[in-house]
C-alpha cells in the first residue's frame, strides 16, 4: 500500500481526481474574473480558512477549547510585520517567522491549559487573548502602532502591478489553503492523529496506555499555532498592515460560527463554513447589526439541531440515502434470488458491502464531528 | 500613597464590587445549578442599561420604575434564553458536551440581542441620568455621590435578599437541591422542567437590574454588556465557579484591584492587571477562591 493510500484511505483516484479539478478550477478564477473587489472578498476568505483550519485542529481534533487562537494569528502577524520592517529579511521569510513566533507562543499556552479542562481552559486562553489585545493596544514604544494598526507594510508581492499582486496573493494564499489543509488531513489520519483524538476522548486510559498527553497537546498547539501565524502573516502582507481589531470580539465570534456550522473536527467543516458565512456576510454587508443577529441566529440552530455542523448533516444523509440504496437492492435481489436466478444472492451481498462500506467511510467524520463531553 | 487615594480606593471598590457582585452573583447561581456559563449574562446589563435609558430619559419616570421594569423585561428575556438555548440540549446532555454547548448557545444568544440592539438603537452611546444629586464629602476631596451610594445599597440588599430566598423559600430550596444533584432532585418531585427556566430569569434579572446602574454610571449603548460580562466572568473565575459567597467575595476583591489599579498605573491597565490576576490564579488556584477543586486531571 503508497503512503497515499494509507494517509487518504477513503480518497480513490476518481477523488483525487475530483479534487484536482476543483483546484485547478479555483485556481483559473482571477484569469477569468479580475474584479479586484471580488478577489479582495475571495482572498481575505481564503486567509481566514487557513485560519479557521489552524483554529479547527487545535478546537475539533485536539478537543482543546482555545479562545486565544486569534491572539496567536494576531501574534503572528504583529511578528511578520516586525520582521519585515526591521529586518533585512525577504517578506515572506517574514512570513514563515511569523508562523514561529506564533508557534512558540503557542506551545507556552499549551502548558497551563493541561491542568484545566472545558470551560476553564476557554477562560485562560480568553484572559490570555485579552492580555495580548491590551499590550499591542497600549504598546508604548510604537512597536505595534497601537489602536491606529500596524504601519504599511510592503508585502510579498511590491513590485508587481496591483493586477498582478492581486493575483500573485490569490495563487499564494490558495496554495497555502491546499497545503494546510492536506497535510493537516494527513496528520489526522496518521499516528500523531490518531494520538491527539485519543488524548481528546480519553485522556485517562490514553495516558495509562503510554502516550504522554503532554507531549501531544503540545504539538497540537505547536501545529496549530504555526498555521494560525502564517495566517496571520499573510493577511499582513495583503492588507499591508494589521490592527487590533483583527483579534476582537466580533471577527472570533464570526470564526467560531464558521467552524461549528461546517462541522468542529472535520476535514471539510472549516472550508464549507468559511465559504457559506462569506457569502452571507458579503451580501449583508451594508446591514452588520442584521448580519451578526442572522449569523448568531445560525449558531444557535446549528448547535442544537444539527450535531456536527453541515458535514455531519451530509455524513448522516449520505448514509441514511446509502442505507436505503442498500436496502431497496437486497430487496429486489432477494425477490429474484426466491424467482430461482443463481446469481442474484451474490450481487445483493455485493451491493450490501458496498452500502456497508459507505456507512463506515463517513461513519468516520461523523464521529470526529461530535463534539463530546469533558473534551478537555 | 496619599490617605486621599486611600480613602478614594477604597469607596470606589465598595460601589464597583457591589455592581459587580450583582452582575456576577447572576452567573453563579446559573453556573451551581445548572452547569451553564451564561454568556448572555452581558447582554443583559445592556437590555438593562436601554430600559433605565427609555424610563429615566424618554420617559421621565423615577428610578425605583426603572428598575421594576429592568427586572420584569431581562426576567422574561432570560427565560426566553434558557428555553431556546438550553433547553433543546437538556435531553442529550450525557452524550455531548453539555458546558462547553450551552456556552456556544449562549453566546450566539447575546450575539442576536446584542446586534439586535445595534439595529434598533445604532451605536451611540446615551446617557442614563439619575435623578437622584448631590453627595457626601467622605474625605477631603473624595466624594461619594447620592446614586452611587442608592446602587451599591440596592445591589447589596439584591444580594442578601437572594440569600434569603436561596435558604429559606421552596423554589429557593429546589434550586439548591438541582445544584446538588439533579437526578436526586427529580425524583424528589422538584419541577425541574420549570426551575432552570426559573433560574436563568432570575439571573439575567438581577443583570438587568446591575445594567440600569452602570448604564448610569458609563452609557447605554450595544456594546453596553461586553466589559460587564468580562469582569463577571473574572469575578466568578476568582471566586470559584458555582461558589456564591465566594463570588461576592471575588466582586470586592476586583474592585480592589480595578480601583488600586487606576490610581496606580491609570486606566488603561486596570483591565490588563486582572486579566493577568487572573491568568494567575488559573494557573496556581485553577478552582478559585472557594470553588470545589475540579476533577484531578493527569
Amino acid at each position: 500500500m503508497s503512503a497515499r493510500q494509507r494517509l487518504f484511505p477513503s480518497m480513490t483516484p476518481a477523488r483525487w481526481t475530483v479534487v484536482a479539478v476543483l483546484v485547478v478550477l479555483v485556481a483559473a478564477f482571477p484569469l477569468a474574473n479580475r474584479d479586484q473587489y471580488v478577489l479582495t472578498v475571495i482572498v481575505t476568505a481564503l486567509v481566514l480558512l487557513v485560519l479557521n483550519t489552524s483554529w479547527n485542529f487545535v478546537l475539533g481534533v485536539a478537543g482543546v477549547w482555545n479562545f486565544g487562537q486569534l491572539a496567536i494569528y494576531a501574534l503572528g502577524g504583529y511578528g511578520a510585520g516586525i520582521l519585515m520592517l526591521h529586518t533585512p529579511l525577504p517578506p515572506w521569510l517574514a512570513v514563515l517567522g511569523g508562523g514561529v513566533i506564533a508557534a512558540v507562543i503557542s506551545v507556552l499556552l499549551a502548558f497551563p491549559t493541561l491542568r484545566l479542562y472545558g470551560i476553564y481552559t476557554s477562560l485562560l486562553t480568553f484572559a490570555f487573548a485579552e492580555i495580548v489585545q491590551y499590550v499591542i493596544i497600549n504598546d508604548g514604544s510604537g512597536l505595534t502602532g497601537g489602536s491606529f494598526g500596524f504601519p504599511t507594510v510592503p508585502g510579498l508581492y511590491s513590485s508587481l502591478s496591483p493586477d498582478a499582486s492581486m493575483r500573485a496573493y490569490y495563487w499564494t494564499v490558495l496554495g497555502v489553503v491546499v497545503a494546510s489543509t492536506v497535510s493537516l488531513a494527513a496528520v489526522d489520519r496518521s499516528h500523531l492523529g490518531i494520538a491527539i483524538r485519543a488524548v481528546r476522548d480519553a485522556p485517562a486510559y490514553t495516558a495509562a496506555r503510554g502516550i504522554n498527553p503532554l507531549r501531544y497537546r503540545v504539538i497540537a498547539f505547536a501545529i496549530s499555532g504555526f498555521l494560525a501565524g502564517i495566517a496571520g502573516g499573510l493577511y499582513i502582507s495583503f492588507n499591508q498592515s494589521i490592527s487590533p481589531s483583527a483579534m476582537g470580539l466580533t471577527p472570533m465570534s464570526i470564526d467560531v460560527t464558521m467552524l461549528v456550522i461546517g462541522g468542529l473536527g472535520t476535514v471539510f467543516g472549516p472550508l464549507i463554513g468559511t465559504a457559506l458565512l462569506t457569502i452571507v456576510q458579503t451580501s449583508l454587508v451594508d446591514h452588520p447589526g442584521i448580519e451578526l443577529t442572522i449569523l448568531g441566529t445560525f449558531l444557535l440552530i446549528v448547535v442544537v439541531f444539527v450535531p456536527g455542523g453541515l458535514v455531519g448533516l451530509i455524513a448522516r444523509t449520505r448514509n441514511r440515502v446509502a442505507a436505503w440504496a442498500a436496502e431497496d437492492e437486497v430487496a429486489a435481489a432477494g425477490d429474484e434470488a426466491s424467482a430461482g436466478t443463481g446469481a442474484a444472492p451474490d450481487a445483493a451481498v455485493a451491493v450490501g458491502e458496498a452500502g456497508a462500506a459507505a456507512a463506515q467511510d463517513t461513519a468516520g467524520e461523523d464521529e470526529t464531528a461530535e463534539m463530546r463531553r469533558r473534551s478537555s | 500613597m496619599s490617605t486621599t487615594d486611600l480613602v478614594g480606593i477604597l469607596v470606589t471598590t465598595f460601589i464597583l464590587g457591589s455592581i459587580y457582585g450583582l452582575v456576577a452573583i447572576g452567573m453563579t447561581l446559573i453556573y451551581g445549578a445548572l452547569r451553564i456559563l451564561d454568556m448572555s449574562q452581558g447582554s443583559m446589563v445592556m437590555i438593562g442599561s436601554f430600559v433605565g435609558w427609555g424610563v429615566l430619559v424618554v420617559a421621565g419616570w423615577n428610578p425605583f420604575v426603572a428598575i421594576l421594569l429592568a427586572f420584569a423585561a431581562t426576567f422574561l428575556l432570560g427565560t426566553f434564553t434558557q428555553l431556546v438555548s438550553v433547553q433543546p440540549l437538556m435531553k442529550r446532555r450525557h452524550e455531548i458536551d453539555f458546558e462547553m454547548l450551552t456556552f456556544i448557545t449562549t453566546f450566539a444568544v447575546a450575539i442576536v440581542f446584542t446586534n439586535l440592539a445595534l439595529e434598533i438603537f445604532g451605536p451611540q452611546q446615551r446617557n442614563v441620568t439619575f435623578v437622584i444629586s448631590g453627595g457626601i464629602n467622605v474625605y477631603h476631596g473624595v466624594n461619594l455621590p447620592y446614586q452611587s451610594l442608592a446602587m451599591a445599597v440596592v445591589s447589596i440588599v439584591l444580594m442578601a435578599a437572594l440569600g434569603v430566598f436561596l435558604a429559606r423559600t421552596r423554589w429557593g430550596m429546589a434550586i439548591r437541591a438541582v445544584a446538588q444533584d439533579l437526578d436526586a432532585a427529580r425524583l424528589m418531585g422538584v419541577p425541574v422542567g420549570k426551575l432552570y427556566p426559573l433560574t436563568m430569569g432570575l439571573a439575567s434579572a438581577l443583570a438587568g437590574i446591575a445594567g440600569v446602574f452602570l448604564g448610569g454610571l458609563y452609557f447605554a449603548s450595544p456594546q453596553a454588556g461586553d466589559q460587564p460580562l468580562l469582569i463577571a466572568l473574572i469575578v466568578v473565575i476568582f471566586g470559584g465557579l458555582g461558589s456564591l459567597p465566594g463570588t461576592v467575595y471575588a466582586a470586592y476583591a476586583i474592585g480592589l484591584i480595578q480601583a488600586t489599579a487606576e490610581v496606580l498605573v491609570g486606566t488603561t491597565w486596570a483591565l490588563p492587571i486582572l486579566y493577568a490576576v487572573i491568568l494567575l490564579v488559573l494557573i496556581v488556584r485553577p478552582q478559585g477562591l472557594m470553588g470545589k477543586p475540579s476533577e484531578a486531571r493527569l
